[in-house]
Order: C-alpha cells, then sequence, then structure tokens
C-alpha cells in the first residue's frame, strides 16, 4: 500500500460522485479551453486578414468607428463614402500604390457573397494575383467576374459558367489561385461596372494603399490627409483597433469562462467537504493506526489534485471536441465569421493544452486546502467516535 | 528495561460540550506490567474508553500524564505520537473499524505504510498475519464480504502489522456472537502466551476472569485495583 494507491482507491469507491464531480471540472475546464481558443482564434485570424490585405495604410471616410474598420478586413459591404476624385488625388502622390475597393454583396444559390469592384489592373500588380483557371479581366470595363478559388470550389463554378448579379449575366472569366484568405471568397468585377450596377456612380468604399517606404509613413499620411478629407488608418493602428475590439470579445469570453471555472471549483471544494464529513469515521482509523496530520491532509489534497489532473484532461478533450463542432455554427455570426477559416488545432495550441490540465490542477488544489485542512484538524477521538 | 509498560499519573479528562462540564475521569492512577493481560471493567459511561484513548495516545488528558515505557507521552507532539501509535500500540475496536474500501490484505498494509515499510514487506507479513488469525483464505475479500468475528480478526492482524509492545482492545468481543467471540478471544489469548502486553476494555466476566489484572473504573476514579 501506498499514499496515492489509497488515493485512488478512495476516489473510485464512490462512482457516482466521482463521476459527478469529475463532470463539474470537466465542464468547467471545457468551457475555459473553448472559450480561449474561439478568443485565440479570432485574434490570429484578424491579424492574418489585416496582413492579407497587403496595405500599410487604409483610408476610409472620416468619422468612422472601429467596428467600421474591422469590416475593411471582414469584407463586409461597406458603405460607398469616398468620392472617386479623392482615388484619382491619391493616386496623384508620389511613393505610393493605391487601389480602391467597393464592397457589395449578391447572392448564389441563396448563400451572401462579397462582390468587390476593383480596377482590375492596379489590384493585379497590388495584390501580386495569379490564375488559377482561365483569363484575367483585360479591359477597365469588360462585363466579367474573376471569382475567388473558395469560391469556385464551394459552388462548383468554373470559367464559362455564368453568375447573375442584380439581374444581369456575367460570364465567369477566370479563377483565381488560392491566396488563403479573404480574397479566396469573393467575386471581383470591373469598378465601373459595379457602380453603375449598384448604383453608386462615382463612389468607392476604401482605399488600400502601400508605401514605397514604410520609415516616411506619417508623411504619407499627412500627404494624404491634405490632398483629401479622409481619414487615414496605418495597419498597425487599425491591428489596434480591431485587437481592441477583440480584446473586450476575448475578455468576455474569459469571464465567462472564469465563472464556469468557479463553479467547479465550489463543486470540488463541496465535495471534498461532505467526503470529509462522511469519512470521518475513517480519518480516525487512519490516526489510530499511525497516520500523522501531515499524512491525513496529503491524503484529502491529492485527492482534490487527482480530480484536477482528470478534469482538466477530459475538459481539454471536451473542449477541443466542441470547439471543432462549435466553430461551423459561430461562424455563422457576422462577426464572428472571422473563425470561419480557423483551424482547431491551429487555435488550440500546446500551450492552451498543457496551461489548462496545469491550471485545472492548480484550482482544484486550492480548492482541496480547506477541506484537507479541516480533516487534518480533526482529533483521532473526535473522528473515531463520529457516526 | 523497568517492568512496568504503562503507568498513569492522576489522569483527568473534562469534556467541554457547550455549558455542560462532564469530568470522564477525575485522577486515575495505575500501572501495567509488561507482558500482562489487564482488563478494565466497570458500568458503561464511566470512563473506561476515555481512559483507553489516553493511554493509547488517541487523547490528551486534561491533567496528568501518561507514561508508555517511562516516557510521557502527553508531551509529545502530535506527529511523534501519531508515529507512536504506528510502532508502539496496536488498536482493536468494538466496531472492527476497518477501511471499508480496501481488502483485508490492504488494511494490515495500511498500517504498515504509516511505520514506513516498504510494499514488499507489507504484502509478505499482511499475509503471514491474516494466517496467524486463520484467515489464510480471506486475504482479498473486503469487510463486508467477511462475518463480524472474521472482521475483528482482521483488526487483531491490523492492530499486529508493526508488531507493537501492547495491544489496547475496546470491547473487542461486545459485537460479535459467541461462537465468533470465542474465535477471537483464542487469538487475543495466544498473543498474550506469546509476550504481547494486552489491556481490555470489556464487559464480559469470562475474560475479566482469565485476566491477571482487574482494574474497575467508577465515576472516572479507580474503584477497585484486583491482582488475579
Amino acid at each position: 500500500m501506498n499514499i496515492p494507491k489509497l488515493v485512488m482507491k478512495n476516489i473510485t469507491r464512490r462512482k457516482g460522485r466521482f463521476v459527478f464531480t469529475l463532470l463539474g471540472i470537466t465542464i468547467g475546464i471545457a468551457s475555459f479551453v473553448t472559450l480561449l481558443s474561439l478568443g485565440g482564434g479570432l485574434k490570429k485570424e484578424i491579424k492574418k486578414q489585416s496582413a492579407e490585405l497587403g496595405a500599410n495604410l487604409v483610408v476610409t471616410p472620416k468619422g468612422w468607428c472601429a467596428y467600421e474598420q474591422v469590416s475593411v478586413l471582414t469584407g463586409e459591404q461597406l458603405p460607398e463614402a469616398i468620392p472617386f476624385d479623392v482615388v484619382k488625388k491619391i493616386a496623384a502622390i508620389k511613393g505610393l500604390n493605391s487601389v480602391p475597393y467597393l464592397t457589395e454583396r449578391t447572392a448564389y444559390q441563396n448563400n451572401p457573397i462579397s462582390v468587390i469592384g476593383i480596377l482590375p489592373e492596379e489590384m493585379r500588380r497590388f495584390k501580386n494575383w495569379e490564375m488559377e483557371q482561365g483569363k484575367y479581366f483585360t479591359a477597365q470595363d469588360e462585363k466579367a467576374i474573376i471569382i475567388g478559388s473558395g469560391i469556385a470550389g464551394q459552388f462548383k463554378l468554373k470559367p464559362g459558367d455564368e453568375l447573375t448579379v442584380k439581374g444581369e449575366h456575367f460570364p465567369i472569366k477566370g479563377v483565381l489561385k488560392e491566396t488563403g484568405g479573404k480574397d479566396d471568397i469573393a467575386v471581383y468585377m470591373p469598378l465601373s461596372v459595379t457602380q453603375r450596377l449598384y448604383e453608386v456612380s462615382n463612389m468607392v468604399s476604401f482605399i488600400a494603399i502601400k508605401v514605397d517606404d514604410i520609415s516616411r509613413i506619417d508623411e504619407f499620411i499627412l500627404k494624404i490627409q491634405k490632398a483629401a478629407n479622409v481619414a487615414v488608418v496605418s495597419d498597425k493602428q487599425l491591428l489596434k483597433s480591431v485587437l481592441s475590439i477583440v480584446g473586450t470579445v476575448s475578455v468576455t469570453l474569459q469571464l465567462i469562462a472564469a465563472v464556469a471555472i468557479l463553479a467547479a471549483a465550489f463543486g470540488i471544494i463541496n465535495t471534498m467537504m461532505t467526503a470529509v464529513s462522511e469519512r470521518k469515521r475513517e480519518i480516525g482509523i487512519l490516526q489510530a493506526i499511525g497516520a500523522s496530520q501531515r499524512t491525513i491532509f496529503s491524503i484529502f489534497f491529492l485527492e482534490s489534485g487527482f480530480y484536477g489532473l482528470l478534469g482538466g484532461i477530459f475538459g481539454v478533450a471536451g473542449g477541443l471536441l466542441f470547439s471543432l463542432l462549435a466553430a461551423p455554427y459561430i461562424s455563422q455570426n457576422e462577426f464572428t465569421s472571422l473563425i470561419r477559416g480557423t483551424n482547431v488545432g491551429e487555435a488550440l495550441d500546446l500551450r492552451i493544452i498543457f496551461g489548462s490540465i496545469i491550471f485545472s490542477v492548480a484550482v482544484s488544489l486550492v480548492s482541496g486546502l480547506y477541506p484537507a485542512w479541516k480533516a487534518a484538524r480533526l482529533t483521532p477521538v473526535e473522528a473515531i467516535s463520529y457516526g | 528495561m523497568d517492568d512496568t509498560i504503562i503507568r498513569t499519573e492522576n489522569l483527568h479528562k473534562t469534556y467541554n460540550s457547550g455549558k455542560v462540564k462532564t469530568n470522564a475521569l477525575r485522577g486515575v492512577t495505575l500501572e501495567i506490567a509488561r507482558g500482562s493481560f489487564c482488563c478494565i471493567v466497570g458500568p458503561s459511561g464511566h470512563g473506561k474508553s476515555t481512559l483507553m484513548h489516553l493511554v493509547g495516545g488517541l487523547d490528551r488528558p486534561t491533567e496528568g500524564g501518561v507514561f508508555l515505557d517511562g516516557m510521557d507521552i502527553t508531551r509529545l507532539s502530535n506527529s511523534k505520537l501519531a508515529a507512536l501509535r504506528a510502532q508502539k500500540i496496536g488498536f482493536v475496536f468494538q466496531f472492527f473499524n476497518l477501511l471499508q474500501g480496501l481488502t483485508a490484505c490492504e488494511n494490515v498494509e495500511t498500517a504498515m505504510m504509516f511505520a514506513g515499510a516498504t510494499e514488499k514487506a507489507q504484502k509478505e507479513r499482511a499475509e503471514a498475519l491474516l494466517s496467524l488469525v486463520g484467515l489464510s483464505e480471506k486475504l482479498h475479500a473486503k469487510p463486508s464480504d467477511l462475518s463480524g468475528g472474521q472482521q475483528q480478526r482482521v483488526a487483531i492482524a491490523r492492530a499486529l502489522a508493526n508488531n507493537p509492545d501492547l495491544l489496547l482492545m475496546d470491547e473487542p468481543t461486545g459485537n460479535l456472537d459467541s461462537e465468533s467471540e470465542a474465535e477471537v478471544l483464542e487469538t487475543v489469548f495466544r498473543l498474550h502466551r506469546q509476550g504481547k502486553t494486552v489491556v481490555i476494555v470489556t464487559h464480559n466476566n469470562e475474560i475479566a476472569q482469565r485476566a491477571e489484572k482487574v482494574i474497575t473504573i467508577r465515576d472516572g476514579m479507580v474503584a477497585k485495583y484486583v491482582l488475579v
């Protein structure tokens, strides 16, 4: 016989209680892991999206809030608020490349799709797009559509097929090579065609800008603001405002997780307290046959720790499974649609796995402190005369 | 070595439960010789078990001293007292007090674990002791699968686990039918013949008659001290 063996026998003796206590911790840790990994996934994805935008600066209308700035990254439909002559003025500034975006929305087989109006040549240069199938636009006002590889895959579309946008038929001219990002899940039309179709003559949604010399970025911001009455956000600022929103979401998620953990902790305390009072007599017997107070303490302390370890392992597994199952549903939401591209395995990194297990053990040990102390404090006679 | 294994000096024990004070022991002084067979008798509620708990280091007196091999155990720290219980004293209780989740063998092993024996030594000795009390067939039985007499014999094997000098028994046959009682008593007498000091708290006259010393406790004091 040894102490860990004795602890195991104690735990497994009352199977019902064992299962329910374990469930409590497992659920706590699972929600913790799920919420953490969703929050982490959101952050990662947003960083990825903004990197993929390939821009150092984004020009938006004045007075946009952070949510609208995030929308630049999510590819949602945005108000058409920048006149085209602003695009021209900015394009005229030396030392930078700029491309306007007009983001609109259409539907295919009842699924919403982003339609983006672009200046074909400028955009291709800006993004270094390559073709998977078919051909790219050849004229600035060509009545055709280029589609992202994700859209092509999802709807089994290929060059030669037709898309109907706003009641007009457009031939699909080409499919872009996979970029791994938002570009894959949009369709592109020349800006002028999009403007006519959506009746937004001479307007665009936002402008993405790359500067040649990144160290002079502040200078460029001033130049742009001088040329037009617009807001200029640098990628850092954009990322910062995006991350501050995500941060708020993460904090909220973490708070919910904390409540779950707290509930689990009190579950352990409760179980262990019940165990102490139920096993008073047993504690007395152990003391009578020579167990010291320290031994009694370690028996109960280890017991909680073991609950924490098992609960942590099951909780992480459960959290992983839940993230996997829940991610598609969560991505239906407009804001959390960012999670769509997130690989759960990627979001749930080793740090979260081991961190959560260690955390679970730590929470359980802390929860076990008081009951273990109560058990150790019993005098042999008090314990043995019980019941 | 001194021939006295236990000596108590003016032992007092007062319980305070709320506003009521109970004087369970009121100045008990006695001596028990090494290797003797001693019975403590007396009416229920007059302090026999309290005396037993104090002698075994399960409780501390309000006043007075308990000397085991000449050492005052009331002055020991909790952990030293626990070590002493593990090594020098074997307890047997009326209600067996076995650990229900463990087998007969594991119950005996647990007592040896607290005295620091290796797992191999624990297993070997536990099996030998259970054979000694006639339970070699029941090594892996849980207490719930054993009769009262068998459970009490497991408890005796456990009390012997660390080869203590002193066996303290609180009504060991109080909860047994006569057949089981005979089995248990036979084991106890044999242990005494082998040189163990046995102190039994009992109501049973048959045991008292076979004891070498009978101490009667009444109203928390020694009422009679008979050497047989």
